[in-house]
């Protein structure tokens, strides 16, 4: 019986562990290793292992287990008291190889519990990764952990794949652009055939911690002072979480909840102590300013829509139509109830406008072919990327695409520099 | 600490939602254990009948040694004839029928993630009272049998009950030669450490490699495997009953041990590969300091 492959997804916020052909990850934990050496770690990135030792009276005095004394996860934040943390992940890419060669080591064996020996690997990377990162993570697998083979995916064409999911999705094509907004940052991503067009990449500094505040400062504002301040920033986030969603109309959506105000004033009940909170307007203002950032923003203006037209606008010519039909969406920050509708509306609506537009300078002699614009949402959006590796890593085909350890052996770790596309072989 | 525990997490953390809770929940899943366990979690009629099935590479070696008892008596109820395809038997659980009491249930869950302990457990449990019965009947010379368990590809545990001790022998099998150095120094220091006065309780531990123990050189299997060098053989002496658990996990600690000296030794390396670079770079000779000139327009206003 074939064993089926591992699937990590290690993230800047959170890490997704778990096995292909599962729904869901087994495991999601924060990606953060605590360790006892705290003052030898940080900028310089590597640590000088120390050779005192405060354990004595048994084996360990000889040489210290420091290098074993390490929690990941939750764990280590519920002992980030006397240890120090540290986050191997930084803006997706790795940091810090030692504290993520310990991570693996304690997800593969502690948590996944399976032997690396015995399975494949699927591993994640951000767009415009370092090839030679790629070389590193393949000298790390292949050599501390003998795995038997390794696929080395992009995070933007595993969330492509998710897509297949939903009933939209006709064909199962990997072209497509990804928007991916988890806690940080919001990413816009375009892809054609497997491959991330890199020049056209757009980041927005809007993602799920800005709407959190927005909220907060929303509530703050109109005087909600049951709040204890120190919950404030948490009740700021369920409320987003639980009673968010994208309105349509911003002046519509407020006439329109005045008068059925019963239905949609909510109450928020208090977590600790006994307290209520009135949630309004900020229900559809909180994701609002996806659409209009000049609500909470003084220094980001461009909408989504017109970020991500302008991001399709900016790719080769013949790839174009591909992108606007296949918008797909990924990450927790875009769950919200209507996100997928009003970001349909509003792009359609700049595209339809610049081909009558361009009809118009023809002098009415040329007749454009209507563009077709489609937005995906899905029910596995908020783990889009480790479900794409899952179902990935469940096909027949999976392990011919990944580069084996003899492979390894034979050509060293530059093979890894390269990972086939999927769907590219027969 | 890099402790691994005897149940599985994965198990336990699915499992809580719709027995402990008893909140129907839609399930497939395909969970992994050591040594190629693997456990199918799935509600395929209706959400509230669930049924788990598991496949492990020794079950049918582990029948012979009373796996089945066992499972009659601990999961007894939940047991079903029809086994999943692909498994070795299957559990079925109709949440209808749970214990009323919150805690059995809690308790329930926890035996589940724990099934693989518990079938690898027969063995030593067997081989344990075996070994009791000598000791109670005072035989001078007693002739158990040799239980083989073949738990991975090409590597087995071999248990046997003897007069004062049970011996448990674990063959392990290298596929890297680094490893096999680093298993090498790893189980020497086992015998080593027992010679330290605070120690003198652990059981005896033996080691050798290529040459099986005396106690199944007989085994006509491995007179081939004699030929493969990277097999070692592990033997325990005296176990105790309560480190069943423990030493079910001693092949994974072994190798888990391994891969983290070498993630110490991959660090020590960096830190040394950037020790010399700032040698090297502190060794680049300093550029006489050379007043250059540039052609500089000066425009003069009149």
């Amino acid at each position: 019986m074939r064993l089926p492959p591992v699937i990590m997804d290690n993230g800047t916020g959170y890490t997704k562990l778990g096995f292909a052909g599962n729904s869901e990850p087994s495991f999601v934990f924060p990606t953060v290793i605590a360790t006892r050496d705290s003052a030898n770690t940080g900028a310089s990135g590597t640590s000088a292992p120390s050779k005192t030792s405060h354990l004595s009276g048994n084996i360990a005095s000889k040489r210290g287990i420091e290098d074993l004394d390490f929690y990941i996860g939750n764990e280590a934040l519920s002992n980030s008291k006397t240890y120090g943390l540290h986050y191997p992940i930084r803006h997706g890419q790795i940091d810090n190889w030692d504290q993520m060669e310990r991570f693996w080591e304690q997800s593969i064996f502690k948590y996944l519990r399976c032997e690396p020996e015995d399975h494949y690997f699927l591993l994640t990377e951000p767009p415009l990764n370092a090839p030679e990162n790629r070389e590193q993570t393949a000298e790390i697998m292949f050599e501390s952990f003998n795995i038997q083979g390794l696929y080395i995916a992009v995070q933007a064409v595993l969330a492509l794949a998710a897509s297949w999911t939903s009933k939209k999705v006709a064909d199962k094509v990997l072209t497509g652009t990804v928007i991916d907004s988890g806690d940080g940052v919001t990413h816009v991503i375009p892809v054609a055939e497997g491959y991330v067009i890199g020049s056209s990449i757009k980041h927005i500094p809007i993602a799920g911690r800005d709407i959190t505040y927005y909220v907060q400062q929303l509530l703050r504002d109109r005087g909600e002072t049951s709040i204890p301040p120190e919950d404030s920033l948490k009740v700021a986030e369920s409320i987003k979480e639980r009673y968010s969603y994208v309105c349509q109309d911003i002046v519509k959506e407020f006439k329109k909840s005045d008068q059925e105000a019963d239905n949609f004033f909510q109450k928020y009940q208090g977590i600790h102590s006994p307290y209520e909170v009135d949630v309004g307007f900020e229900r559809f203002l909180g994701p609002e300013i996806f659409f209009n950032p000049e609500i909470a923003s003084s220094d980001f203006l461009t909408p989504l829509p017109n970020v991500v037209d302008n991001v399709i606008q900016s790719c080769p010519i013949d790839v174009r139509r591909g992108l606007y039909k296949n918008i797909v969406l990924s990450g927790g920050s875009t769950m919200f109830k209507g996100f997928d509708k009003r970001l349909h509306r509003d792009m359609k609506r700049a595209v339809d406008a610049r081909v009558k537009r361009s009809e118009e300078l023809s002098g009415g002699t040329m007749k454009a072919k209507e563009i077709d614009v489609k937005v995906i949402s899905h029910k596995k959006q908020r783990y889009a990327v480790w479900y794409g590796g899952s179902l990935l890593g469940s096909t027949p085909v999976f392990n011919s695409y990944c580069h084996t350890k003899a492979e390894y052996e034979e050509h060293g770790p530059s093979i890894c520099r390269h990972n086939r596309v999927f769907g590219s072989m027969g | 600490m890099i402790l691994l525990d005897y149940h599985n997490v994965v198990i336990e953390e699915t499992l809580t939602q719709p027995i402990v809770n008893v909140i129907p929940t839609a399930l497939d899943m395909i969970v992994v254990d050591f040594d190629s366990v693997s456990y199918h979690i799935s509600t395929s009629e209706s959400t509230s009948v669930i049924k788990f099935s598991i496949s492990m590479q020794c079950y049918k070696e582990l029948v012979q040694w009373g796996a089945q008892d066992m499972l009659q008596r601990e999961y007894g109820p939940y047991c079903v004839s029809n086994t999943e395809e692909g498994y070795d038997f299957t559990l079925e659980f109709n949440l209808q029928n749970l214990p009323e009491d919150k805690e059995q249930r809690e308790g329930l869950v926890k035996k589940l993630a724990l099934i693989k302990r518990n079938l690898l457990a027969q063995p030593f449990e067997r081989a344990f009272e075996q070994q009791a019965k000598f000791e109670e009947e005072k035989q001078t010379n007693p002739v158990s049998d040799l239980m083989q368990i073949h738990y991975r590809d090409q590597e087995a545990i071999y248990i046997q009950a003897q007069l004062d001790r049970v011996t448990v022998i674990f063959s392990t099998l290298f596929k890297e030669e680094t490893d096999r150095l680093f298993g090498k120094v790893f189980l020497q220091e086992f015998v080593d450490a027992r010679r330290r006065p605070n120690l003198q309780n652990a059981p005896q531990v033996l080691y050798s490699s290529k040459e099986p123990p005396l106690e199944i050189r007989h085994l006509p299997e491995l007179k081939n495997a004699n030929k493969n060098e990277d097999i070692g053989y592990v033997t325990f002496g005296d176990v105790r009953e309560k480190t069943i658990s423990q030493i079910q996990l001693f092949r994974d600690y072994l190798h888990y041990h391994i891969k983290c000296s070498k993630a110490y030794m991959h660090s020590r390396m960096r830190a040394r590969v950037q020790a010399f670079l700032k040698v090297l770079n502190r060794a680049k000779p300093e550029l006489p300091n050379v007043e250059k000139k540039t052609i500089t327009l000066v425009i003069l206003y009149i």
